[in-house]
Parts: structure tokens; C-alpha cells; sequence
């Protein structure tokens, strides 16, 4: 086992990287872990609306402004159109509602007066949009019966007051799901960096062309050292996963012990186990080590911004995500996110899952067969 | 007289051109051949053919009476290799990096510890044991290289060029472990272009030009190649052309040349040649410096061979 054993003396010179990257993960995963938003509050928003009213503030008109103002912010804008406008376009009021000159007594005609409206066109207006419509609409049907106009008002204030209890029911525990989600989609940056890191520069050290003619000299078969450097190089991975496993179980806590805990543990092995077989493939094909430095950043960095790592998929352009398809990172990233919301654990609901996991097993396969064709290239006599 | 080596016909191309054309030696059991030549002369090429790092377009190698290939390991447990270029890994020290090398060939735990203490002490890195390559000299660096090589120790050695950039020191210790290595019963090939290397090591020198064989024997024997008995030299302020004109027709003198104040004289034959130049030179009057006397070098035979110095 010589091979063996100098692997893990080359190892322990250069094991402050595999601190360097861990301590990222735990410094910066970890900060931003604690200060991640509780999401599991509701929070109803008020939209900013401007009435601009033409009739007299008395009867349908006034109850009208009472509600819009109950339920929303009243912005006090210059009186002429143009500041409206401008109001409207820097995003000062989200919706401007325009009361016609002889509303209240119209509606009370049943005349169905018209309400005219501005908006930005964005969610809040169409909140401040659907404020307006369910009065119109509540005080449409009233006043079909009822023609005595503070009763009207009356009745219109009693079923619009009749608010809807909100309640979000879910067995999961979402915060601690969304912490380790976050933990598992960082850790994929920092495996990454730190395998790739660590295995290149050591194969460097093998696959150097003095050091591997000595070797070639030697009488000692090729298999057997290339199988003592596998088996230390898999030790290595799964010392490391075990390592941040660990890490998470502190760092999350109790979510940890539930299905998708134990799920997320799965998917970071299988992720693991690819990113060694890529870290085996660049060691095989780089050995120059100063080169390494600038491809772990291309390869660890590049996957992790362009798959998710650090910024959620959701935000990513759609252009990025095809690009990310073509990197495992994104499949695990992706089974990540799937296992914050996964409450039935079923065929159907864990089909993307392992569909997923055996695509990253894919990409791990299609590396260990280049990775092995570029050592039998390098191997061979001139 | 048991030959370890075989080499017939080898013949290597790279492409049209010849590295080694129709080569053939032979090394004998416990000799030190070496294999002289300048740059580019096709040793070191000659070298990886036999070790099967190289493939090669014809001819036959033999190692301990088997064909060399590429998977012989009975042969290769055998063998020890100090290459040009030093192969070792920078994250190890100097105990360590012997260990490794050592290990490849012996797997007994306290045979091995023995054989890389006796490697160390070898080639004088006792108090450099835990020391990281990058923190040693380049003579020690060397010394290390070779002691890599030797460890597990072989029955044949390849050094290839062992001493290049190497200090003074360095150098007279790595030929003192050298010859102990062969006293010790290895068979040892040391390729090298320099000469006063060769004179003081190699039992046989084998002189290499553009991959082909130039002369085979001992260095008495090739000396007696290079056609001339004895040279002198002498340093002189200044010297009138005449009387190099008639220097040129005293007694056994063959050739004279004069450049840069020195007087080279080359004598063919004849005694006391250097008795009779220093009574030219008082009969004369010309002063003089420095006058040495010199036997023929391999260098004198490389130039009497190809017409040009061993290291143009």
C-alpha cells in the first residue's frame, strides 16, 4: 500500500484547502443560514392608491373612499395630471381611481356609473384594482333591493367586513427544510472545489512525467497503483461528505432526522461520488499544478452560479438554466429544492428525484470512462 | 563473462529520422559501461528503448538473458533507473520520497526501513533526512534522485547523466557511491557527455554520434584511437609567428596551434617531449607562463573520430 500511504502524506501538506473551503461553508453558508427570512408568516400588503374625486364626498362616494382608505395607503399627489403621471411612473402610487362628478347619485339611480382607473400594471395595482371591483360589485347587487341609501351602505359594509381567515396547515417543517436545502445546495460548491482541488493537485503530483516514468520503471503494475489511488481517492470523498454530513446535523438540527433530511444526505453522497470521478478526470488530464488553481475556479464556481448554489433557480434567465442542464450540479440543486416542499413520499412524487440522481450517476460514469481513457493515452509508449 | 544486457540492430525512428541507427552492445556482469557521447548523440534514447519507455522500429534487447518488454516486472524488480531529470515529489521529504521509491519494490517493512537508511548513507543525506526537496541544493537534490533510484538495490543500474549542474562536492560523492554501488556487485550503465567522468568510472566506454556506435573498449584502448601520444601546453605573453613555424618542425611535434597566448603541441610519438620544448623555449628566449604536459583525453578521440568536440 505505498501508493496509499503517500497519497495521504501529500494529502495532509496541502489539507488546509480542504479547511479553506469548509470554513467558507461553514462562515458563509452558516451566517447567511441564520439570517435566512422565517417564511411561514402571512403578511396581507396595502397598495398606494390616489382618488381623485369629482362628485361630492357624501352617500355610495364616501363609503367608497372610507373602504379604499381602510385598506390601502392614500397617497396625496399635486392636483393636476401631469404630476399624476409622473407619480405613477416613478412608482409613488401604484393605482389612481377617478370618481365622476354624480357618482353617488347615479349609482343610486342604478345608472352603473363608470369608475375610471390608471395603474402600473404591476401586482400591487392589481390588488388596489380588485379592492375597487369587489365593492362596485357587492354595492351593485344591494342596491338592486335595497333603495334606501344608508341601509345600502349599511349592507355593503356588513358583507365586505366579513374577512377570510387565512390559514397556512403544513406537516413540514418548511424553515428548517429551506436551511437545509440552502446547507445542501452550498455544500455542492464547496465538495466541488475542495475534491477537485485536492484530487488534481495530488494526481499532479503522480502524473508527473519524471515521477510517473520512475513508477513506469518500477515493478510495480500500473492497475495496482491506479487501484491504490482510487480507493484512497474514494476514502478521501467519503471522509469529506461524512465530514459536512455531520456539519449539517449541527448546523440544522432536527430536520436532518426526517425522510427528506435523510434524502438530502442521499443526493449530496451521489453528488459526491460524481464530483470525484470529475475531480479523478481533470487530475488525469492536468498536471501542471498552477493550472489548477484557475480551473477549480471555473469548474466549482462556474457550476455553482450557473446551476443555482448561490442564487435561486428561479431567478436565474432561462438561458442559464439550459447551459445548467448540462452540468450534474444542476440535477442535485434541482433535487435540493424538489425536497423543501415534499411531503408524500410515493412513486410519483420521488420519480424527478431519482431520475435526478441517476443522471448525476450518469455524468459520474461518463467521467470515470474519460478518465480512464486519458490515462491510457498518457500511458501509452512512444 | 555473463552478459546482462543485449542490445542488436536497434534501430529507432521518429518519423524519417534516425535517433538510433543498427545499434548493438553488449554490457557485461559488474562493469560500469559508459555511454559517451554529446547531446543529441542518442543515449538517452538508447536508454528508454531498453527500459521499454520507448518503442522501437527493429532489433532485439535482452535484460538478465529475457526479451525486455513493456510488462516484463520480473526484469523490472531487477532494475534501478536515476534519470536526467529529477523524479520527486515535492510533498514528501527526503526519508519519505526514498520510502516511496523504495516501496515499490519491497513490500518487508524492516527490510526496507534497512535498505533506505543504506541508501542514505550512500550518498551522504543523513542530515537531510526530513528535509522537503524544495529546501535542498541542487547537489543535494541530485544526491536524493539517485538514492530514489538505487534504494531497493538493483542488480543494474541506469544513470543517466546523474551530474549535471551538480557542485564539485556533489559530484565527487555521487561518483564515490558509483563505484561503490559496482563494488558491491551491480552492473551499472552511466550515460554522460563528460569525459574525465568516464575516465575515472567506467571499466568500458561505449562512444555514441548520432545513434550510431563510434568506437567500443577501454579508455587506454580508445585512447590509443586517437592517433597522438601527448600534448603540451604552453601560455605565453606574446609570441613572434616564426617561431610557431619553427616549433611545428622539432622533433615528434604533429601539430601546433595558437590561439588566445596558449601554444597547443601535439606530439605523435617520442619521449620527453616536454623536456625538450621547455629547452626550445629558454634557447629561445620566449618567455612563458605556464607549460603543462597532458596524455590524450576521449575528447582527443571524439575529435580524432568525427572532427568535432565531445561538447560542441
Amino acid at each position: 500500500m505505498t501508493v496509499f500511504k503517500a497519497f495521504w502524506k501529500i494529502l495532509n501538506k496541502n489539507k488546509f484547502i480542504i479547511i479553506m473551503y469548509t470554513a467558507f461553508l461553514i462562515g458563509f453558508g452558516g451566517f447567511n443560514m441564520q439570517t435566512s427570512e422565517n417564511t411561514t408568516s402571512y403578511v396581507a400588503t396595502k397598495p398606494d392608491i390616489l382618488i381623485v374625486n369629482y362628485d361630492e364626498e357624501k352617500g355610495i362616494t364616501k363609503d367608497l373612499i372610507r373602504y379604499i382608505s381602510d385598506n390601502s395607503n392614500i397617497v396625496d399627489i399635486a392636483d393636476n395630471e401631469e404630476a399624476r403621471n409622473d407619480a405613477l411612473f416613478y412608482r409613488d402610487v401604484n393605482y389612481i381611481i377617478y370618481i365622476p362628478e354624480n357618482y353617488n347619485n347615479d349609482f343610486m339611480d342604478g345608472k352603473n356609473p363608470k369608475i375610471d382607473i390608471k395603474s402600473t400594471g404591476d401586482y400591487q395595482s392589481s390588488f388596489a384594482e380588485m379592492l375597487v371591483t369587489r365593492y362596485v360589485k357587492v354595492a351593485n347587487i344591494y342596491q338592486r333591493m335595497v333603495k334606501d341609501e344608508d341601509e345600502l351602505i349599511n349592507k355593503i359594509n356588513d358583507t365586505l367586513s366579513k374577512e377570510t381567515e387565512v390559514e397556512i396547515t403544513s406537516k413540514l417543517d418548511t424553515n428548517g427544510l429551506s436551511k437545509a436545502a440552502f446547507y445542501y445546495n452550498f455544500a455542492s460548491y464547496s465538495i466541488l472545489a475542495a475534491l477537485v482541488y485536492v484530487i488534481a493537485l495530488i494526481l499532479s503530483s503522480f502524473k508527473n512525467k519524471n515521477i510517473h516514468k520512475r513508477t513506469t520503471v518500477s515493478k510495480t503494475h500500473y492497475r495496482t497503483i491506479n487501484r491504490q489511488l482510487l480507493l484512497s481517492n474514494c476514502i478521501l470523498s467519503i471522509i469529506l461528505w461524512l465530514f459536512y454530513v455531520v456539519l449539517s446535523f449541527i448546523l440544522i438540527g432536527k430536520v436532518m432526522f426526517s425522510t427528506q433530511g435523510l434524502m438530502y444526505l442521499l443526493n449530496s453522497f451521489v453528488f459526491t461520488m460524481c464530483a470525484t470521478t470529475m475531480a479523478l478526470l481533470i487530475g488525469n488530464l492536468v498536471t501542471n499544478k498552477d493550472a489548477i488553481n484557475g480551473i477549480v475556479n471555473v469548474v466549482a464556481l462556474g457550476s455553482s452560479f450557473l446551476c443555482g448554489a448561490f442564487v435561486p433557480m428561479e431567478w436565474l434567465p432561462d438561458s442559464v438554466l439550459k447551459i445548467a442542464h448540462l452540468l450534474p450540479t444542476y440535477y442535485y440543486i434541482s433535487t435540493n429544492e424538489t425536497l423543501k416542499t415534499l411531503e408524500e413520499f410515493n412513486f410519483e412524487t420521488l420519480k424527478p428525484i431519482i431520475t435526478n440522481m441517476a443522471i448525476i450517476l450518469g455524468f459520474a460514469v461518463l467521467f470515470m470512462i474519460l478518465s480512464n481513457v486519458v490515462s491510457k493515452k498518457k500511458r501509452k509508449i512512444a | 563473462m555473463n552478459n546482462i544486457i543485449e542490445v542488436k540492430d536497434l534501430v529507432k525512428k521518429y518519423k524519417e529520422v534516425k535517433a538510433i541507427d543498427n545499434l548493438s552492445f553488449e554490457v557485461h556482469e559488474g562493469e560500469i559501461l559508459g555511454l559517451l557521447g554529446p547531446n543529441g548523440s542518442g543515449k538517452s534514447t538508447t536508454i528508454n528503448c531498453i527500459l521499454s519507455l520507448l518503442n522501437f522500429s527493429k532489433g532485439s534487447i535482452k535484460i538478465f538473458g529475457k526479451e525486455m518488454k513493456p510488462d516484463a516486472y520480473d526484469i523490472k524488480a531487477k532494475i534501478g533507473v536515476v534519470f536526467q531529470d529529477v523524479a520527486v515529489f515535492d510533498e514528501l521529504t527526503v526519508y519519505e520520497n526514498i520510502d516511496y521509491f523504495c516501496g515499490l519494490y519491497i513490500k518487508d517493512k524492516e527490510v526496507r526501513k534497512q535498505y533506505v537508511e543504506d541508501a542514505i548513507n550512500l550518498v551522504g543525506l543523513e542530515e537531510f533526512k526530513k528535509f522537503y526537496p524544495k529546501k535542498l541544493s541542487g547537489g543535494l537534490l541530485r544526491r536524493l534522485n539517485i538514492a530514489c533510484g538505487i534504494s531497493h538495490k538493483p542488480k543494474l543500474i541506469f544513470l543517466d547523466e546523474p551530474t549535471v549542474a551538480v557542485d564539485p562536492q556533489s559530484r565527487n560523492n555521487i561518483l564515490d557511491g558509483i563505484k561503490k554501488l559496482r563494488d558491491d556487485g551491480a552492473t551499472i550503465v552511466y550515460t554522460t557527455h563528460y569525459m574525465e567522468e568516464v575516465e575515472i568510472l567506467c571499466d568500458r566506454v561505449i562512444i555514441l554520434d548520432k545513434g550510431k556506435v563510434l568506437a567500443t573498449g577501454t579508455t587506454d584502448e580508445l585512447k590509443e584511437l586517437a592517433k597522438i601520444e601527448e600534448k603540451v601546453t604552453v601560455e605565453v605573453n606574446d609570441i613572434d609567428p616564426k617561431y610557431i613555424e619553427e616549433v611545428k618542425k622539432l622533433k615528434n611535434v604533429d601539430d601546433v596551434i595558437y590561439t588566445n597566448n596558449v601554444l597547443l603541441i601535439t606530439y605523435k610519438k617520442g619521449k620527453n617531449n616536454l623536456v625538450d620544448m621547455i629547452d626550445y623555449l629558454k634557447k629561445e628566449s620566449i618567455n612563458y607562463n605556464k607549460i603543462y604536459s597532458e596524455r590524450p583525453t576521449l575528447n582527443d578521440v571524439f575529435l580524432e573520430l568525427t572532427g568535432k568536440e565531445l561538447r560542441d
